[in-house]
């Protein structure tokens, strides 16, 4: 490499040119003193901003020296030398600006300065053209560690000089100044970032030069820069790990040409490229890299057929950077006979065998020449067409630079294939040392259990106590031994012993969670928690854990339990996910296979649905049992269906991750309706032209399974369909929060994670648990109303009237309330049923989701409330309904407060057949209830614990808002039984009275210190007056006991006497 | 193991049951919420065999319901590393075999298995030795050893092995029938 700080532009070069050539035999030397003043620049300027500031001032400064005094050169020299006395007699007086410039410069810069005093007046002139040459100083900073190379020729200079004190003192200087450097290199960031390379300095092209000849080329531009002089290039730099190109820095692209020009090592046709001002630093910028090769670690080959496959060093030749190592072959040797046989056989580039052990048996029989060879070590090898084998390995000596020796993580498979069969694992030391190597920082830790696997101690187990940088402390187990032993991080593998609970931390099987079934030295068989299944493991990828997780869950857009649709078309459930590939199970194959990201093509997100034996329409989340063939008996919900396939989740399933396949037609829904009849597809479609005996027949005959809510996934679309009543729909519960009400959690709030039969999983909030509860054992936190509220609701639609509710926004669920006790549900469930076959269509079940909610309600078009508006029947109505127009119907939450919106429209107020317009919503205090016309008592169900649904009493104010009229206000009057009330008009009841739908009647919050009445909870119909609201609650003071309460607000209603 | 002690919990009662009756309706609920429960710290709790002391009542405002402290004494049964256990097998498949001792699940790997035991399958899975005089196949009865445990919220599952003297199968149905 050759520099020169010229700045050619400068009148002063000229000057200084013939002085270079006078000098010509020191040239090469005071190149590097020269660089040695850039260095101490740099330093000083890297020291700290002040330094910096003063250099650059000092350059201004010099610059403008530089012009005034351009055709004066020799009395800047002559101030030079003055400059140097200065300096020399302890820096006093001077005259001229330079001087007072050096003076500014911080303490420290006089070793160099003193240094140079030594020189000749030259040498220093040099510098000064050097300082001139520099537009910006930190551009040559930024190429610093280049330049440390250059010291030493420097300093094997000055020891020419004679004097033996000199070169001590020098000695003593330069090791000040290497401290100096450290202290440089120390440099805040900020300080740095100024040394970087700007527009204004000069730049970096990069050259194409001949391989092997970058050096080369390096010094031959030095050499024609020293013998011509008139090369505007400022430095060449050939890097060792850059082959086939040099950099050179220069102005401008012509000035790289024309020093280019004539070299036969480059390329006159190569393009120059232009180094990037933010790639510049990069160049110069040393990696330190160790490499750190020992016999038996473990390499990946970097090139050729080989590419990626790991290999084991068994030979280092450091002088001649060759490796020889061990592989698995992958040689055809079928090929290689028939290159023997016949030269002219085409060569199939593409075609990479696969790795293969070396049969000696299998190559004599292609007939090929089977050598034996003894090796430089003595060992014999098998060697065929120069291939050196043994023991089926195939043993190449390649150039180091051909493997990767970093960060080489050898999966256990690939371990596996290189153990021979019978070796002993903990024995096999060396592989040991690669996957050490791996370990990251903070690998020990105070507590773990370790054993020693090489020295003398070899065997030793104990804990750690201490660990320092690479030396853990370890108590040693074995009594008798001193209290801790110091041993090195390589020499210790973290020791577990069957039993142990341990979670996976790296690898492979990253995550996961079991427990240690067998240690073999250091792999450990682990028994998964999730899978059940057994992983093998490095008892240093483990630590020990009572966490129980099942591992990653997701690659890209696929998670696990997806369905896919794999590259052949074949489709498959994940059931497990590893780091770069998936377990699917596909149906038709025993096994299941492993496929990559890029093999899966997509999710099948599609909700469908099949018929089981018996015509059942079956979809996801049903409950199914195998009725044939080999799984026959397995039962559990279903999570996907595909072309009639079931993939079904058994959780006493242990393989697959509890996923099994079959045959829609080999199963049976539980509970399914069609047991016994299984061509009644006809009348189940129809639904709603069933006869209602059918209905309550299949009614009957459904055992209460399933929650009600699943009702609520019931659409109407193309009719009531009774197939799937009653089957474990558990949506929309899932991801609500419950609260436990018996059992060993009872008390415990939690989410629900899953729904499974009659058993919900539940999510403990104050735990990391997950527990298993019965459905009936939880309570929606939320909710307090009853569940009577719902079940005739339930029984309405062919539902299994005695469940909880389970969806926390409806709150029916109030403790008090015996289920299922209220006579009311027999009286207005029967008429209903006789005159409206409600049966819901269950076809569209995979639809089932609150946000169905709304719809489900739809069969109340029967509902009371039409009866005053003398529209036309409902029954009549809702048959003409055209089959999906409930289906559509948007309901926007699935709480029961909007619910009853869809069918009201449907009654006769003029949009009978529109679902639910928005407007409707809001005032709606929807008593899906209603069905009172049966005569029952509509106090009594009390159900409507949501705060507009409330069910009223007298004397109460109340908006009255009917469809197409402003709302108006109203008191009620009187309850009819029918569950509609007699409102008289007016804000103080005065006007006429009219008889109003419950679901136009809108209750008046009272506001503060006015009379209310109580339409809900225990005391509802007490009087009283509200004394002040928090938030959502109203503090109430009784009339009759001047009992304070805080109610909800809700349950209030402003009271008119 | 199995273990005698005395555990205390609050047992809600509905107001319903206040009567004469109210000591036998709070036993029954107690039996009914605790027997068959299990918790990392005791186990599963079996039986329990006489209530020490019932405390007085709470009545929790807004529903009604009135707790009571009841202490009581039971037996638990919690499975212990290193335990010798009797077991019914359940399940066998390749990994191993998964036997039950009252309620407690325990997995026997087939690294657990002595080495001379081999898998086969069919109908009815099994682990054989070569000579065939010991077959461990679903409901056989093995000793077994735990391995080691974990406890879950609702549930103890263990791994143990056979692995060792005077372990494995100790009834087998095969050979009685």
């Amino acid at each position: 490499m050759a520099r020169r700080d010229y700045d050619e532009d400068d009148d002063g070069a000229e000057e200084e040119e013939d002085q270079d050539n006078a000098y010509e035999e020191d040239l090469d030397d005071e190149i590097d003193e020269e660089e040695d003043e850039v260095e101490e620049r740099g330093r000083k300027s890297g020291r700290g901003g002040k330094g910096a500031k003063a250099s650059s001032s000092g350059g201004k400064k010099r610059a403008r020296s530089d012009f005034i005094d351009d055709t004066a050169i020799e009395d800047d020299e002559e101030e030079e030398e003055e400059d140097d006395d200065d300096e020399d007699y302890g820096g006093g007086g001077g005259g001229g600006g330079r001087s007072s410039q050096k003076k500014k410069k911080p303490r420290g810069s006089q070793f160099f300065e003193l240094e140079a005093e030594v020189d000749e007046d030259e040498e220093e002139e040099e510098e000064d053209e050097g300082e001139d040459g520099f537009i910006d100083e930190g551009a040559d900073l930024g190429e610093e560690p280049d330049r440390h190379r250059m010291r030493r020729p420097a300093f094997i200079e000055e020891e020419h000089e004679e004097d033996v004190d000199e070169i001590e003192r020098k000695v003593k200087e330069r090791y000040a100044r290497s401290n100096r450097m450290e202290y440089a290199e120390d440099a805040t960031d900020v300080e740095q970032q100024a040394l970087l390379p700007s527009v204004k300095d000069p730049k970096l092209w990069m050259v194409k030069c001949a391989i092997g000849h970058e050096r080369e080329v390096a010094i031959c531009l030095m050499q024609k820069y020293i013998d011509r002089g008139d090369l505007q290039i400022r430095s060449v730099i050939a890097l060792d790990h850059l082959k086939n190109y040099i950099y050179v820095e220069a102005e401008k692209e012509a000035h790289v040409k024309e020093a280019c020009k004539g070299l036969r090592n480059i390329y006159s046709s190569a393009k120059i490229m232009l180094v990037p001002i933010k790639e510049m630093t990069d160049v110069l910028s040393v990696e330190s890299k160790v490499v750190d090769l020992a016999i038996d670690a473990w390499v990946r080959m970097k090139l050729g057929i080989y590419k990626g496959d790991l290999a084991k060093v068994v030979d280092v030749d450091n002088v001649r950077q060759r490796v020889t190592v061990k592989l698995i072959p992958r040689v055809d040797l079928q090929m290689i006979a028939n290159k023997l046989q016949n030269a002219e056989i085409p060569k199939k580039k593409t075609f990479v065998p696969p790795p293969r052990f070396f049969n000696k048996e299998e190559a004599r029989e292609l007939k090929l020449r089977v050598e034996r060879r003894r090796g430089e070590s003595g060992e014999i090898f098998d060697c065929v067409e120069g291939l050196m084998f043994k023991d089926g390995f195939l043993y190449k000596t390649v150039s180091m630079k051909s493997i990767n020796v970093n960060n080489i993580q050898p999966t256990f498979d690939e371990l596996e294939k290189f153990r021979k069969p019978g070796e002993d694992t903990s024995g096999d030391l060396a592989s040991l040392s690669t996957l050490f190597a791996n370990r990251k920082k903070g690998h020990f830790m105070k507590g773990d259990a370790v054993i020693v696997v090489r020295g003398d101690l070899k065997n030793l187990e104990g804990w750690v106590e201490k660990v320092e940088e690479g030396t853990v402390h370890i108590k040693p187990k074995m009594p008798g031994l001193p209290k801790t032993l110091a041993f090195n991080e390589k020499e210790l593998c973290k020791f577990f012993k069957p039993g142990d609970h341990v979670k996976v931390v790296s690898g492979v099987q990253e995550g996961a969670t079991g427990m240690v079934v067998k240690v073999e030295g250091h792999v450990l068989i682990i028994l998964s928690d999730t899978t059940k299944e057994h992983i093998r493991v490095f008892a240093d990828h483990v630590v020990e854990s009572s966490e129980i997780t099942t591992g990653i869950t997701r690659i890209g857009d696929y998670e696990l339990h997806d369905l896919v649709l794999l590259d052949n078309l074949s489709f498959g459930v994940i059931i497990r996910v590893e780091s770069e590939a998936f377990q699917a199970r596909v149906p038709d194959r025993p096994e299941v296979v492993l496929v990559k990201l890029r093999e899966i093509k997509n999710k099948i997100e599609r909700r469908t649905s099949a018929n089981d034996r018996s015509k059942n329409i079956v979809s996801t989340k049903d409950i199914v049992r195998v009725v044939e063939g080999s799984l026959k008996g397995k039962q559990g919900p279903v999570e996907h269906i595909h072309r009639g396939i079931l993939f079904i989740h058994d959780r006493h399933h242990l393989e697959h991750a509890g996923f099994i396949c079959a045959k829609a037609q080999s199963c049976v829904l539980v509970g399914g309706s069609n047991r016994a009849n299984g061509g009644d597809e006809l009348g189940s479609r129809f639904g709603a032209l069933r006869s209602s005996s059918s209905v309550l027949q299949s009614q009957g005959g459904l055992p209460p399974r399933g929650p009600p809510s699943q009702f609520g996934g019931g659409r109407f679309g193309g009719g009531g369909r009774f197939g799937g009543g009653g089957r474990g729909h558990g949506n929309e519960l899932v991801g609500k929060s419950v609260r436990i009400k018996a059992g060993p959690f009872k008390g415990y709030k939690g989410r629900v994670t899953e729904v499974k039969g009659i058993t919900v999983r539940v999510e403990l909030d104050s735990q990391m648990k997950n527990v298993t509860v019965k459905r009936e054992d939880i309570t929606d936190t939320v909710a307090r109303a009853t569940t009577p509220f719902r079940e005739p609701r339930y029984s309405l639609g062919g539902e299994t009237p005695i469940h909880p509710s389970r969806t926390p926004l409806h709150p029916f669920q109030t403790p008090m309330r015996d289920p299922g006790a209220t006579p009311i549900h027999d009286g207005m469930r029967t008429p209903m049923r006789n005159r409206y076959p409600m049966s819901p269509a269950r076809d569209t079940w995979e639809d089932a989701n609150p946000a169905t909610w709304g719809s489900s309600p739809a069969y109340h078009p029967g509902t009371p409330p039409a009866r005053p508006y003398e529209a036309p029947t409902p029954g009549s109505g809702w048959t003409n309904t055209p089959g999906g127009s409930y289906n559509d119907a948007p309901t926007p939450r699935d709480s029961y407060a909007n619910a009853p919106s869809p069918y009201v429209p449907s009654t006769p107020v003029g949009q009978p057949m529109t679902p639910s317009s928005a407007s409707y919503l809001p005032g709606t205090p929807g008593q899906p209830m209603t069905p009172g016309n049966v005569g029952m008592d509509v106090m009594s169900p009390m159900g409507g614990g949501e705060g507009d649904s409330v069910w009223c009493v007298p004397d109460v104010l109340v908006n009255v808002v009917r469809p197409g009229e402003d709302p108006c206000l109203g008191v009620i009057r009187e309850v009819l039984p029918d569950g509609s009330y007699r409102v008289a008009m007016g804000a103080s009841g005065s006007g006429d009275v009219y008889t109003v739908a419950q679901t136009d009647v809108e209750v008046i919050r009272p506001k503060k210190s006015e009379k209310i009445k109580v339409v809900n909870g225990a005391l509802r119909g007490s009087t009283g007056k509200l004394i002040g609201v928090d938030g959502s609650d109203g503090i109430v003071k009784l009339d009759g006991s001047f009992d304070v309460k805080i109610l909800d607000m809700n349950l209030l209603a402003k009271m008119v006497v | 193991m199995f273990f005698h002690i005395v555990l205390e919990r609050k047992i809600q009662l509905h107001p319903r049951y206040f009567g004469p009756h109210l000591r036998e309706k709070l036993v029954s609920k107690l039996m009914k919420e605790v027997e068959g429960t299990c918790s990392g710290r005791h186990g599963f709790v079996v039986a329990i065999t006489g209530v020490e002391d019932i405390g007085k009542g709470l009545i929790r405002e807004g529903t009604g319901f009135v707790t009571f402290p009841v202490k009581y004494q039971c037996v638990v049964f919690r499975p212990f590393k290193g335990e010798i256990l009797e077991a019914v097998v359940t399940m066998v498949n390749k990994m191993g075999f998964f036997a039950e001792a009252g309620p407690v699940q325990i997995f026997v790997s087939n690294h657990l298995i002595p080495d001379d035991m081999e898998y086969q399958a069919g109908d009815m899975p099994n682990y054989t030795t070569s000579d065939g005089s010991v077959k461990i196949q679903k409901d056989s009865e093995v000793r077994l050893k735990i391995m080691g445990t974990r406890v879950d919220a609702t549930e103890i599952f263990c791994i143990g092995t056979i692995k060792d003297d005077f372990l494995g199968v100790i009834s087998d149905p095969g050979a009685a029938s």
